[in-house]
């Protein structure tokens, strides 16, 4: 204690302090920024989807529908929140948390833009995996706290396909890894500088399927949304969960999208490099790459029906892991002749 | 395994030629019709509320309480009271009809020989209470001047009445209808 006292009222104090100010605005930003984002994620999904189905999607609350999601959080929030009697509570309360905090800590490690990252740290990818293996963890306990088999078998499905993926993605991601030689994301998008279009997508090809469709069943979205597939299951692992607890798991949910489209743009799209510089908004290609992979998630959504429990692992067994190893150990000869 | 199915799988053709449609959809315009700020137009000779013929001549409903309508509603939901009056014709004291008992086959428009009941287009018609839906003669009367008032109810009477009288022979001992449908019969015979 005395130590930390000595350091903040050293010379050298003013600039700690200065450092940890900055870090703090900069998290107030990400998370302002990704917040407001979150909320209007879905209203962005339903229109998209809804236009996609012949309709218009949320038309009435504001011009447009645009009030949509502001009416949608006020509802959250005031609804009741209702724990089942036979639920283990405190594990009940911690899971959204989990969902939540795994989700939001991997914002850290995001490079918006070239100086603005709030943890520039060296295993930027690792950290990214790491967190979202044990975001799995939150989707796992609250499936079996709710002590309801709708719930039950949503987190039993999850575990299982998280870990199936979780082998294609960290595979998918080791070519470009191989390439760029480092693990920090600022790095992966500088290496990317010297390809043709910036990026890694004509030599990572596969890898950039792979990822693809290992992120869509990363983050449960259809077709691979057997999770909380609401046809069999209800709601799946959050059946039981209401009110301001739903409302995390949703966060969660749309963060992780969130964060895989941002990975896909910058581990593999080139991040914020683009054709040529939009003066004044450094982010403004990372931000169009990730619009763009949202909507490719939405159209997806909107085309392909679930798959089934055994082609969904049969595919990420049989087909996704293979196909990224093959692309792993050509990667590799690639750069070892090279 | 041909090489066809190969190329199938391997570049996932099917889904995207799916998607292909699902953004074709995405582009093109919806057909959502925003209700109530854009209303739907009835069809022409849509079945909705009833109304009474006001005779324009006399300003009374055309009405001749003959009770045919009543009669063969399948329903049961006309009820008609006659009366006499001055001039000691036969006229409707009462004439009401349940419109929530009502199946809209418009029977009782084809059943008038005089062409006194009408279907208007109005249909949109919602209340807490089941008395509005109780519909009396005053109501129905006004039905016509609110909604056919003018041309809309000679076009209507031109175009959609079709009198069940008119498809009856005259007696040639027996009863025939005199339709294409008993031409037919006839012939037959």
């Amino acid at each position: 204690m005395t130590g930390f006292l000595e350091t903040m009222f050293s010379p050298g104090s003013a600039d700690m302090i200065l450092t940890i100010g900055t870090i703090v605005v900069k998290i107030a930003i990400l998370i302002g920024i990704v917040l407001l984002h979150v909320a209007y994620a879905p209203y962005f999904e339903r229109k998209v989807i809804g236009h996609m189905q012949v309709r218009m999607g949320p038309m009435r609350v504001g011009p447009h529908g645009l009030l949509q999601p502001i009416a949608d959080g006020l509802k959250l929030f005031f609804k009741e929140d209702i724990i089942p009697a036979q639920a283990d509570k405190s594990i009940f309360y911690i899971s959204p948390v989990i969902c939540l905090f795994t989700a939001m800590s991997t914002l850290a490690v995001i490079p918006i833009f070239g100086g603005f990252v709030i943890a520039n740290i060296n295993i930027g990818i690792l950290f990214v995996l790491a967190m979202s293996s044990l975001g799995a963890y939150g989707i796992v306990m609250s499936g079996w706290s709710s002590n309801s088999k709708y719930a039950f078998l949503g987190g039993l499905r999850s575990s299982a396909q998280v870990i199936s993926y979780e082998i294609a993605m960290g595979l998918s991601l080791v070519g470009v890894i191989i390439m760029s030689g480092s693990l920090n994301l600022t790095d992966i998008v500088a290496a990317q500088e010297a390809y043709p279009l910036k990026s890694f997508i004509i030599p990572q090809i596969i890898g950039f399927f792979v990822f693809c469709v290992a992120a869509m069943a990363e983050t449960n979205r259809t077709p691979f949304d057997l999770p909380e597939a609401e046809s069999e299951l209800v709601a799946g692992y959050f059946t039981e969960y209401s009110g301001m607890r739903f409302a995390l798991f949703f966060l969660a949910e749309y963060i992780g999208m969130l964060l895989m489209c941002a990975i896909a743009a910058i581990c593999f799209l080139g991040g914020w490099n683009g054709p040529f510089e939009v003066p004044y908004i450094p982010f403004f290609w990372l931000l169009v790459k990730v619009y763009a992979f949202m909507f490719i998630y939405y159209w997806v959504r909107a085309t392909v029906p679930r798959y089934r429990y055994d082609q969904l692992m049969s595919l990420g067994w049989k087909l996704m892991i293979p196909l990224a190893l093959f692309n792993v150990v050509l990667t590799g000869t690639i750069k070892m002749l090279r | 395994m041909t090489f066809k199915y190969l190329v199938k799988t391997v570049f996932l053709t099917e889904i995207l030629k799916a998607m292909a449609l699902t953004f074709k959809a995405f582009i093109s315009k919806p057909v959502t019709r925003q209700y109530p700020e854009e209303p739907r137009e009835a069809m022409p000779g849509f079945r909705g509320m009833h109304a009474l013929v006001r005779d324009s001549s006399t300003g009374r409903e055309k009405c001749i309480a003959c009770g045919l309508c009543g009669a063969i509603c399948p329903a049961r939901c006309i009820h008609i009271y006659s009366d006499e009056d001055e001039d000691g014709r036969k006229f409707a004291k009462r004439y009401e009809l349940d419109l929530l008992r009502c199946i809209y086959c418009s029977l009782c428009v084809e059943a008038c020989p005089v062409g006194a009941i009408a279907m208007t287009e109005h249909y949109e018609y919602s209340d807490y209470s089941r008395d509005a839906f109780y519909m009396t003669k005053e109501k129905l009367l006004a039905n016509w001047d609110k909604y056919m008032s003018g041309k809309k109810g000679q076009e209507y009477f031109k175009k959609f009445y079709h009198p069940l009288a008119d498809d009856f022979a005259e007696y040639e001992g027996q009863a025939l209808f005199r339709g294409k449908a008993a031409e037919r019969t006839r012939d037959a015979a």
